[in-house]
């Protein structure tokens, strides 16, 4: 044992103090990259009614991120999660909103199950996924909405994350398509596109699963998705702010003490 | 002079009546057609005009003799020159002449005649029509005159009758008769009887003797007539003897064409000799039945003067000058003969076995024995060079092999001008002979020179028996060819039946080059399947042959010329169809549908597939283009053929470019060229981005590696067989191996897209 030991020498000792440092260093500057890669989310008041982005990081950088982009008549809002969290989620994140970004300006007409199709490509592609099973497994799971300001509709197709709608005090769930940004084990198939005729005073939600899997301090047990549903559907009435202190209070009462498990992504719109 | 310029081929083998077909102006003439649909007999037709031998095998099984006619173009006033005498108005019709035809027409014992016809055999027929006219108009006054003869000797008969019967009446012992008959009666009855018949008995025989002498003036005068006229009958029945003679042995002829055609094997040969007699005797009695006809014919002639009461010398005299002002002196088959002494030759290059030879001695050349193997290609070879056995003679042998030498880097170089095709790598083949002399090991040989033959390339040296059937067709064939056009002092007609079957295609494409550096000095009509040896812009070149029924071998061949081209059968045309891009034999131009051209084969085959999928049933056929760059070619058949068409494309620089040619040139004087191109709706690339990239790649490519450009961009970066995968995608379509239920919303929006477009056309 004692030969094994000396054999392998601890990681950690050898790491120099300063080293660490760096290396936190880098991490934030990372963030401030992410962060600045994701829309300001001032450039969504004047297009929505109201809304709120509750994103919080377990990490300094993360592997949930929220996308917007707009024109005149037409607006993409988008939560993904990206498998993984810390480094090689933001790295895949940032790989997301890139393509998100090509996608949008070379066509801000597509369907929004076409954007899926494409950026799944393009992960494939850059991730070298050819449906070998030795592929790397990364992916993102995402929700994305196209708002048509002109028509009132509004578009949604999902990879493994979907839509919450509350109308006149009612929720409706639309359900993804159990499939991600990336290789399938099987086979790929085309998103579906979700066409909603909307009216004022809608209010949607798009979401990672990181609030619903956290573990709560005291229960040891996930918060659920049923839960989460709750919070949103009886929190429908306030404002957006609200609604997002709301679900940051609750995330945190039931976390307690406990470790952040995930990256925690909501964005909440009203038209 | 003369140069081939149309034929008309009538009961030869499958082809009842070609009517007439022009060949290409620019002297090189392609059939197409399917196996069996006679393109070989239109080559076997044209050489056997010129040669005039046929065998029973080509004949039709109802048994039609055939006629082959030719038509000339030549220069005008050229007749002139050659027809002796022709008299006022023949002069007058072969001044004005630019063309010239001649018919060679086969009889029962398959001997032929060439005669002219066309306007000169019309002239010379009319003059001939006014003679028979003529004649028959003397016939039925000979017969008139014959019968009327009789008339006169029957009536002349009975008048001698009549007198004699008087002259016993008035005669004594037949008075004592009398008597005794009437000794009954009473002597003054008899007395007043007696006297009373007497007087008119007299009378009667005198009116008699006058009828008589009057009939007998007239048939003495007549005499010549009748004379004339029995001859005439004579002649007359010898001539049907004649033409009986020949109805029993065409018959034994025909029957012995049955059952050569029929049965389709030789005949024994002791019928064979009995057959020979029996075609001895035909030709005879032929040639007698002519002579007969003409003295028959100058007989009648001979006999009208007569009628009109010459003596037999004037009429003779008279006959004479009459066939000279009713016949020309010439014929259609002494024209035909004279005329056709300036016809081009006619070559079918058919069998190529006489290949150059490995060796050849120096002897056989100079005494032409034909018979040594390779003559005729070392004479070729020869021709070629420049040479004559005095070049031989260079008493230098340091001189000569450097003349040896230079003249083959000389053919060398002029054969590599056709012959594109490379051995391996990059040498290609040098032709080489040398000139040697036999060793002391060959007998009776010993020092005498010898020519011997090589290909050689640059890893090998070997004799044209070692090299490829390819290369030894094609040297056969470029040296026949070039030496026939530096030999012959007279046009050609090079018939040539599916050259370079044996060939690459890139050396099928030396043949055209070959036949277009000769096709000054000689016309060329070839059969090909081979869409290498069609040029694409060169359609007027091209005949088709088909039968009536596609799906008789015993119906009758017909040929389409480039106009008709359209309604000719898909297989027909596919060489054509293969060069322009269609590949698909069940699909063709066709006039009953909306035709609708497409880029290229791939676009072809993903139209196709979407029609099936969809299940259009709309009236549309999809034709591919070679490429973007033959669109103009095909728009410009489609309004040749008169066909409802319009030309799709896509969002490419070429096929943008090519929208703006096509409005500015093809259709610039077409007020519609808007509804004749149509542009794809959608920013396609190509055919193959109309399919989503999960379905590209799901039916397409069968991959599930991340594409990000369009498709067809993806296709031409990873250059993949594009239509290999796009043919694979129309199959699996056809085999229901793929659905419609199998494509995405964005495919299927798409194809949607296309079968309005396509419900569209009009």
């Amino acid at each position: 044992m004692n030969v094994e030991k000396q054999d392998k020498p601890d990681l950690f000792s050898l790491i120099p103090r300063q080293g660490m440092n760096d290396h936190v260093a880098s991490l934030r500057y990372a963030q401030m990259i992410q962060r600045a890669l994701m829309p300001n989310p001032a450039i969504l008041k004047g297009q929505l009614k109201d809304f709120f982005i509750l994103f919080l990081p377990r990490d300094i950088v993360s592997g949930d991120f929220y996308y917007a982009y707009h024109t005149k008549l037409k607006m993409c809002i988008a939560a993904g999660d990206c498998t993984g969290h810390g480094v090689p989620g933001a790295l895949l994140s940032i790989l997301g909103i890139s393509f998100l970004n090509e996608i949008m300006q070379s066509d801000i007409n597509l369907n929004a199950n076409r954007i899926l199709n494409r950026m799944r490509e393009k992960i494939m592609l850059s991730l070298h996924q050819t449906g070998n099973s030795r592929d790397a497994q990364d992916s993102i799971d995402i929700g994305l909405c196209i708002i048509d300001s002109a028509s009132w509709k509004l578009q949604y197709s999902g990879a493994n994350r979907p839509l919450i709608m509350i109308r006149n005090g009612e929720l409706t769930e639309f359900k993804p398509d159990k499939m991600t940004l990336g290789v399938e084990p099987v086979k790929e198939a085309s998103f579906t596109n979700n066409c909603i005729d909307t009216k004022p005073g809608d209010s949607f939600y798009l979401f990672s699963d990181g609030f619903a899997d956290q573990f709560g301090e005291i229960t040891d047990k996930k918060f659920k998705y049923k839960h989460f549903k709750r919070i949103i559907h009886s929190s429908e009435e306030l404002p957006m702010a609200q609604q997002r202190q709301r679900l940051e209070s609750a995330f945190n009462e039931w976390k307690g003490k406990a470790q952040q498990v995930d990256d925690v992504l909501v964005i909440g719109f009203q038209l | 002079m003369m140069k081939l310029k149309a034929f008309r081929i009538k009961n030869f083998r499958s082809i009842v009546d070609t009517d007439w077909q022009n060949i290409s102006p620019d002297n090189i003439t392609c059939l197409i057609g399917q196996n069996e649909s006679g393109k070989t007999s239109v080559l076997e037709g044209l050489k056997v005009f010129y040669s005039g031998i046929i065998s029973e095998d080509v004949l039709r099984s109802d048994l039609s003799l055939p006629e082959i006619s030719c038509r000339f173009t030549i220069p005008k006033g050229w007749l002139i020159k050659i027809t002796d005498n022709p008299g006022t108005e023949l002069k007058e019709l072969l001044s004005g002449l630019t063309h010239l035809e001649l018919t060679r027409s086969w009889i029962a014992d398959l001997s032929s005649v060439i005669k002219v016809s066309g306007e000169i055999s019309q002239y010379l027929d009319s003059l001939e029509d006014a003679w028979r006219i003529y004649l028959n108009d003397v016939t039925v006054k000979l017969e008139e005159e014959m019968i009327s003869i009789q008339d006169l000797e029957t009536t002349f008969s009975k008048l001698i009758e009549e007198e004699s019967d008087i002259r016993s009446k008035l005669s004594p012992g037949k008075e004592k008769k009398f008597s005794f008959r009437l000794f009954w009666k009473k002597p003054a009855d008899m007395e007043n009887q007696k006297n009373s018949h007497f007087p008119g008995l007299k009378n009667q025989l005198n009116q008699l003797k006058k009828q008589k002498e009057e009939i007998n003036d007239i048939l003495l005068k007549k005499q010549p007539v009748k004379s004339a006229g029995e001859k005439w009958k004579k002649l007359q029945e010898k001539c049907t003897q004649i033409d009986d003679h020949m109805k029993e042995l065409s018959l034994k002829l025909e029957e012995r064409h049955q059952r050569m055609t029929l049965l389709m094997r030789p005949i024994e040969e002791d019928v064979d000799s009995e057959w020979k007699e029996v075609l001895y005797d035909y030709r005879k009695t032929k040639s007698e039945r002519e002579i007969r006809i003409a003295q028959l014919d100058n007989h009648i002639a001979f006999s009208g003067y007569i009628i009109d009461g010459c003596t037999e010398e004037e009429a003779e005299n008279k006959v004479n000058e009459v066939i000279q002002s009713y016949k020309s002196q010439f014929n259609n088959a002494y024209l035909g003969k004279k005329y056709f002494e300036y016809c081009p030759v006619f070559e079918l290059f058919e069998d190529f076995g006489s290949l150059l030879p490995n060796r050849i001695d120096m002897e056989d050349i100079v005494s032409g024995n034909e018979k040594v193997e390779g003559y005729k290609a070392a004479r070729n070879f020869l021709t070629l060079a420049q040479l004559d056995y005095s070049f031989f003679q260079q008493p230098s042998s340091r001189i000569l092999k450097q003349k040896i030498e230079n003249l083959n880097n000389t053919l060398t170089h002029n054969f590599h001008d056709f012959w594109q095709q490379s051995i391996g790598r990059n040498n290609k083949i040098h032709i080489q002979f040398e000139l040697d002399h036999y060793n002391a090991s060959y007998e009776g040989k010993a020092g005498k020179p010898y020519l011997e033959f090589w290909i050689k390339d640059e890893g090998e040296r070997l004799y044209p028996k070692q090299r490829s059937r390819g290369v030894r067709w094609f040297l056969s064939f470029y040296m026949e060819l070039m030496a026939s056009a530096n030999v012959i002092d007279k046009q050609m007609v090079l018939l040539v039946d599916e050259p370079g079957v044996s060939l690459h295609a890139r050396a099928q494409e030396d043949v055209l080059k070959v036949f277009e550096n000769i096709k000054d000095k000689i016309q060329i009509i070839y059969t090909t399947h081979s869409p290498h040896l069609v040029e694409i812009n060169k359609l007027h070149r091209v005949l088709a042959v088909q039968r009536d029924n596609l799906d008789s071998m015993r119906s009758t061949s017909r040929i389409l010329d480039p106009l008709q081209l359209a309604s000719a059968s898909p297989d027909t045309l596919t060489p054509l169809q293969n060069i322009l891009g269609n590949p698909m034999g069940s699909e063709g131009f066709s006039s009953k549908r909306f035709n609708l051209i497409v880029n290229d084969t791939g676009s072809f085959y993903m139209l196709n597939a979407i029609i099936l999928l969809m299940g259009f049933k709309g009236k549309v056929c999809v034709i591919p283009s070679t490429n973007v760059s033959s669109i103009p070619l095909l728009c410009n058949i489609m309004m040749g053929w008169g066909m409802d068409f319009a030309v799709l494309l896509f969002e490419n620089d070429d096929e943008i470019h090519m929208a703006e040619l096509l409005k500015n040139s093809v259709f610039k004087t077409d007020s519609n060229s808007r509804e004749i191109i149509i542009k794809m709706p959608g920013a396609f690339l190509n055919s193959e981005d109309i399919l989503s990239t999960l379905d590209f790649k799901n039916h397409l490519l069968e991959s599930r590696e991340g594409i990000t450009v369009p498709n067809s961009v993806y296709i031409r970066e990873k250059e993949l067989p594009r239509n290999f995968i796009l043919s694979r995608f129309l199959s699996n379509v056809k085999e229901e191996k793929i659905k419609v239920s199998d494509f995405d919303e964005e495919t299927l929006e798409n194809f949607k897209l296309i079968t309005d477009l396509l419900r569209g056309l009009k």
